[in-house]
């Protein structure tokens, strides 16, 4: 089965999978120091790790980006230039208000499925494209039930799994733990984790904290909202655009005003005592959200923000947790 | 019984011993860093405890800090530098609702809630341009010395534009001023106005008063000035401002020894 | 002093004015010597070198103006438009109501430069979160809070999706700070796909046709904002009528930039042609003047051309230049290192072509916005840049790094490689922040290497 991989939350692994390809959301190591993108002062390590990742290593038959952030849609540029994949730009809307816009991300997942079929893929039936939902809808069910029993990164990294694996990945060890209740309850939120960057929430719990919602890009938030099955047997396609589109709030999005009205709900739901932010030197989307959070949420922030330099910031990092949880205790 | 505080920092390490009933400070010093700090605090602590004339098993809790804390190994525990310097700051400035500390390789606002608790805090320790290496490279550029500096600054009328994020690029632009004829004063003024302005970007200016500047790039002359106009606040040099997170870290581990007591 | 083109001080321009006056020069309303700009503030002109002729004085007195007839047009009545992130397409539509001003907000990056920071319009930025990793148009948040550059327009549009995302975070910033925006979504524009309706569009893109129809649409839902704020309708009619006089500066700046990147002696400094290619966005807050001020310029220029006079040596190095630069006097910068101007791509190319006439005006913009170089890929600018280099006979490209920018980092690799594959010229990149005094010698350096290079190449 050929693989198509992507990073972005706004590819329903669904779809993919229901035109019979495999569907996987991957997350680079690292940075990386080299590859076609080396560091280059402006460029977001992230973006850079993603690029080195799909150019470099990795077996897939088609890589799929998105335009939800600037840098990437210009990675996407090197992609097809240095790369051998086959690429595939999708448009995601920065508007989401209006009709015309979601109306263009669903054209977007039709010329995605054009893309697929162009690959080998075969357009699906509603019945296959229902089952698979409902398969997705299931399984990310499972993953979110979890969230109380597994350490931070644990839970991440199943949410990570069920991405990059589908349900195979999902985590099965949980039914005869008791719930977790030590630390003080955080979130952290921010755009996409690197792997490496998982360790983070290694240093959170070992410092006295507890994330009670990961709101990164690669954790909950961008999950899509659980599907409505009515609607979904009425017109699946339709059902799968409203949960991805409409279901993940992004701080890309103009107005983005939906990101913190989900966050003060999210925060008073886990009862979370501070908010960790973690972004990316160069990433100004993230970057620019940091004194409006702090402006926003009546809780305490701590900055975390790295490029890319793993060894060089793990120790500032540490420290800067160390010193948030002290404040907090 | 006495406490003492140890500061490792990136430029020097400074100790406080203070006496746990009292909260008095017995002794202090400082010494340069260097390449064992783990030794070169023994030492001082040595130093401090035979010029003091105390017994070192009167020692009863030694909390050690900032950047280096983690090697000194005569520490009973370590405490992050934040909680420290606003612990110092508070003692010597009691009704201190800002701290601002830069030293020489990082800086830290820290804000304070009115009994004294850290309530939020921002750090630059990525980037030298707002720390007191970036006054040492302009220092070694200049062939000026690091305490001249202030006054040298004074003089400008017209500070130079520094618009490099990096030290590295920063020391080629100071090079570039120096080519171009720019006064040495200017370019001084300049350094000290990019480091006040890293403080503006790390803290916004909404930021309560009394504002404390602390850290050794405290006792350079020109920094609080620089300070100011950038914030467009008042702020104030802390007494002993390269021992506040020293001081800090002695009276925590005196708190910490009381609340064990019976 | 003669009128001999040549580039002069601002000192200079003083005895200059007082000359062309004693010769008769006829002034507009917001005419007058250079230096009193100064006073408001505008330091960084002392240090620039301009073109020493009437019809130079009027742009700039025309670009250094703008604020005061903002108040002016306000105090008049009209209603204000900041039509941000938008490089010549809402502008077009609002000048076509008459009650309406549009201007552009995001040209306060200038700010920093023009006032050498004195104005501390960063340093807001920096306090609201938004600091020098981001690009220097951030100086725009710092102009909203002073309240000192321009009046609050009544109306703020803002094109996102396929732009900067730079520019995008700050304008969700100044959103967080109570402007209301009403956000358009320009769409990352893509080649048809095998059997799919394509459209062509300016520049020699293409695109496919729902492509357009959704710009069409979101242009619909400005043109309702428009008509509500002006209270009056914007018909098929009055549009056209817009889109033909924004033609008509389009066509003397096609004229202005033949003439001057063409002709064997440089007519006109390389900081004239940008701020007068500037007026193209948005007509610096009143379009018909615009059109006077830029058939004053085109006459000149014609004249030096026919002449054979110019104010450049002859052999100056024909350098393309990519992207606008925070610091002006890098214009002058250039030339003091041998070089001259022939080719820009300040990223509003399509601001500079025709608008399509024989359309329905609505899509005939969505079609002009869909051809900017900022929403396609870096591979269409770079070789829309190459057909440029050809046409102008460019021997050199300047690519003019914008700190902070989010586009910048990666397309820099991307038109380097396709410049050279397919016009094999030097390229040069360099870094520009809003006051460059610090690395003049650097930038000198690099800028000096580019000059000798070419000249070296002519000798192949």
């Amino acid at each position: 089965m050929k693989t198509i991989i992507y990073t972005c939350p706004y590819v329903p692994a669904e779809w993919i999978a229901a035109h019979g390809l495999r569907p996987s959301r991957i997350i680079p190591d690292a940075a990386g120091s080299t590859g076609p993108v080396v560091p280059i002062e402006g460029v977001c390590p992230y973006v850079r790790g993603f690029v080195n990742e799909v150019i470099t290593g990795t077996q897939a038959s088609a890589v799929v980006v998105t335009t939800v952030c600037d840098q990437m849609r210009r990675a996407f540029d090197i992609v097809v230039r240095k790369g051998k994949l086959a690429a595939f730009l999708m448009n995601v809307p920065s508007t989401w208000q209006s009709v015309a816009a979601q109306k263009l991300y669903l054209d977007e997942l039709k010329r995605l499925g054009r893309f697929l079929i162009g690959l080998g893929g075969e357009s699906p039936s509603t019945d296959a494209l229902v089952k698979i939902m409902l398969e997705y809808d299931t399984a990310r069910t499972s993953i979110l039930a979890a969230r109380g029993y597994l350490t931070s990164r644990r839970y991440s990294e199943a949410i990570a799994r069920f991405n990059r694996d589908g349900k195979s990945g999902i985590t099965r060890d949980i039914t005869d733990k008791k719930p977790l209740t030590d630390g003080i309850p955080l979130l952290i939120i921010g755009g996409p984790l690197l792997r490496e960057d998982f360790e983070i929430l290694d240093v959170v719990e070992n410092s006295g904290g507890r994330i009670v919602l990961d709101a990164t890009e690669t954790g909950e938030r961008g999950m899509c909202a659980k599907f409505d099955r009515r609607r979904l047997r009425d017109d699946p396609l339709m059902e799968l655009a409203n949960a991805y589109f409409g279901g993940i709030q992004d701080a890309f999005r103009r107005p983005n005003s939906e990101l913190y009205n989900w966050l003060k709900r999210e925060i008073a739901a886990r009862g979370a005592r501070g908010i960790v932010f973690h972004r990316y030197v160069w990433c100004d989307i993230w970057h620019a959200e940091l004194r409006r959070l702090k402006d926003c949420i009546d809780l305490p922030v701590l900055d975390i923000d790295t490029a890319g330099d793993n060894e060089t910031y793990k120790h500032r990092t540490e420290n800067r947790i160390r010193v948030f949880l002290e404040m907090l205790q | 019984m006495i406490c003492a505080g140890i500061d490792a920092g990136s430029r020097a390490i400074k100790i406080v011993l203070m006496d746990t009933d009292s909260r008095q400070v017995i002794a202090k010093g400082l010494i340069d860093q260097g390449v064992e700090q783990d030794k070169l605090a023994s030492e001082l602590f040595e130093a401090l405890l035979k010029h003091s004339d105390i017994n070192k098993k009167d020692v009863a809790k030694i909390v050690a800090t900032g950047y280096g804390r983690n090697a000194v190994s005569i520490a009973d525990t370590t405490i992050t530098e934040i909680t420290c310097q606003a612990v110092g700051v508070r003692q010597l400035v009691p009704k201190a609702m800002t701290v601002i500390d830069i030293g020489g390789q990082d800086s830290k606002l820290v804000q304070l809630d009115r009994t004294g608790k850290v309530r939020d805090f921002a750090m630059n320790d990525r980037c030298a341009a707002g720390t007191g290496r970036f006054l040492e490279v302009v220092a070694e550029r200049l062939g000026i010395k690091l305490e001249s500096l202030g006054d040298i600054a004074a003089k400008s009328k017209r500070p130079a534009v520094i618009s490099s994020m990096c030290v590295v690029f920063a020391e080629t632009e100071i090079i570039g001023l120096l080519t171009s004829g720019t006064p040495r004063e200017d370019i001084i003024a300049g350094v000290q106005a990019a480091i006040a302005e890293r403080v503006v970007t790390m803290a916004g200016r909404n930021l309560e008063l009394p504002i404390i500047f602390t850290g050794g790039v405290a006792m350079i002359s020109g920094m609080d000035l620089a300070l100011k106009c950038a914030l467009q606040k008042s702020v104030t040099v802390s007494p002993a401002p390269q021992m506040t997170g020293a001081l800090g870290a002695a009276i925590l581990a005196s708190s910490q020894l009381n609340r064990r007591r019976p | 002093m003669s009128n001999t083109p040549k580039q002069i001080t601002l000192q200079e321009w003083d005895q200059r004015y007082e000359q062309l006056q004693r010769a008769g020069m006829h002034q507009p309303d917001y005419g007058g010597p250079l230096g009193r700009h100064v006073e408001d503030g505008d330091y960084r002109l002392l240090k620039l070198r301009y073109d020493n002729s009437a019809a130079a004085l009027r742009l700039w007195n025309f670009l250094l103006t703008e604020e005061q007839r903002l108040y002016q047009a306000r105090t008049r009545g009209k209603k204000i438009v900041g039509t941000m992130k938008d490089l010549g397409t809402v502008p077009v539509m609002a000048y076509s109501l008459d009650n309406l001003v549009a201007f552009y907000p995001d040209g306060a990056w200038w700010i920093p430069c023009v006032m050498e920071l004195s104005a501390g319009l960063l340093s807001i930025a920096d306090s609201l979160g938004i600091d020098e990793s981001f690009c220097p148009v951030r100086a725009m948040l710092g102009a909203f809070v002073t309240g000192a550059h321009f009046p609050i327009p009544d109306l703020l549009t803002c094109s996102v999706g396929a732009t900067c995302d730079d520019f995008s975070a700050i304008a969700q910033r100044l959103n967080s700070l109570g402007y209301p925006i009403l956000w358009w979504e320009i769409p990352h524009r893509r080649s048809p796909e095998h059997n799919e309706p394509a459209v062509k569009l300016p520049g020699g893109f293409s695109a496919p046709k729902c492509q357009v129809e959704f710009v069409k649409s979101q242009l619909e839902l400005v043109k309702t904002a428009l008509e509500e704020l002006a209270g009056e309708s914007l018909d098929e009619k009055k549009l056209s009528a817009g889109i033909q006089k924004a033609n008509q500066v389009r066509a003397y700046l096609a004229e202005l930039r033949q003439l001057a990147f063409t002709a064997k002696v440089c007519p006109l400094p390389a900081l004239e042609m940008l701020v007068a290619e500037m007026l193209a966005i948005h007509f610096c807050s009143d379009r018909d003047e615009t059109v006077i001020v830029l058939k004053e310029l085109v006459g000149e220029v014609r004249s030096r051309v026919k002449a054979g006079k110019g104010v450049l040596a002859a052999d100056a190095a024909r350098i393309f230049w990519v992207n606008p630069v925070a610091d002006l006097q890098v214009m002058n910068l250039l030339e003091d290192c041998g070089g001259r101007i022939c080719g820009t791509e300040y990223l509003f190319s399509h601001a500079l072509d025709t608008i399509p006439e024989d359309l329905p005006p609505t899509e005939a913009l969505a079609r002009i916005a869909l051809a900017d170089p900022m929403v396609g890929s870096s591979v269409d600018r770079a070789e829309r840049i190459c057909t440029d280099i050809r046409r102008f006979g460019s021997e050199a490209v300047l690519l003019s790094r914008i700190p902070g920018a989010s586009h910048c980092a990666l397309e820099g690799e991307v038109i380097t490689e396709v410049v050279q594959a397919n016009v094999d010229i030097p390229v040069l990149e360099i870094e520009v922040p809003p006051v460059t005094d610090s690395i003049r010698p650097t930038l000198r350096t690099r800028l000096e290497a580019l000059v000798e290079t070419v000249i070296e190449r002519r000798k192949r």
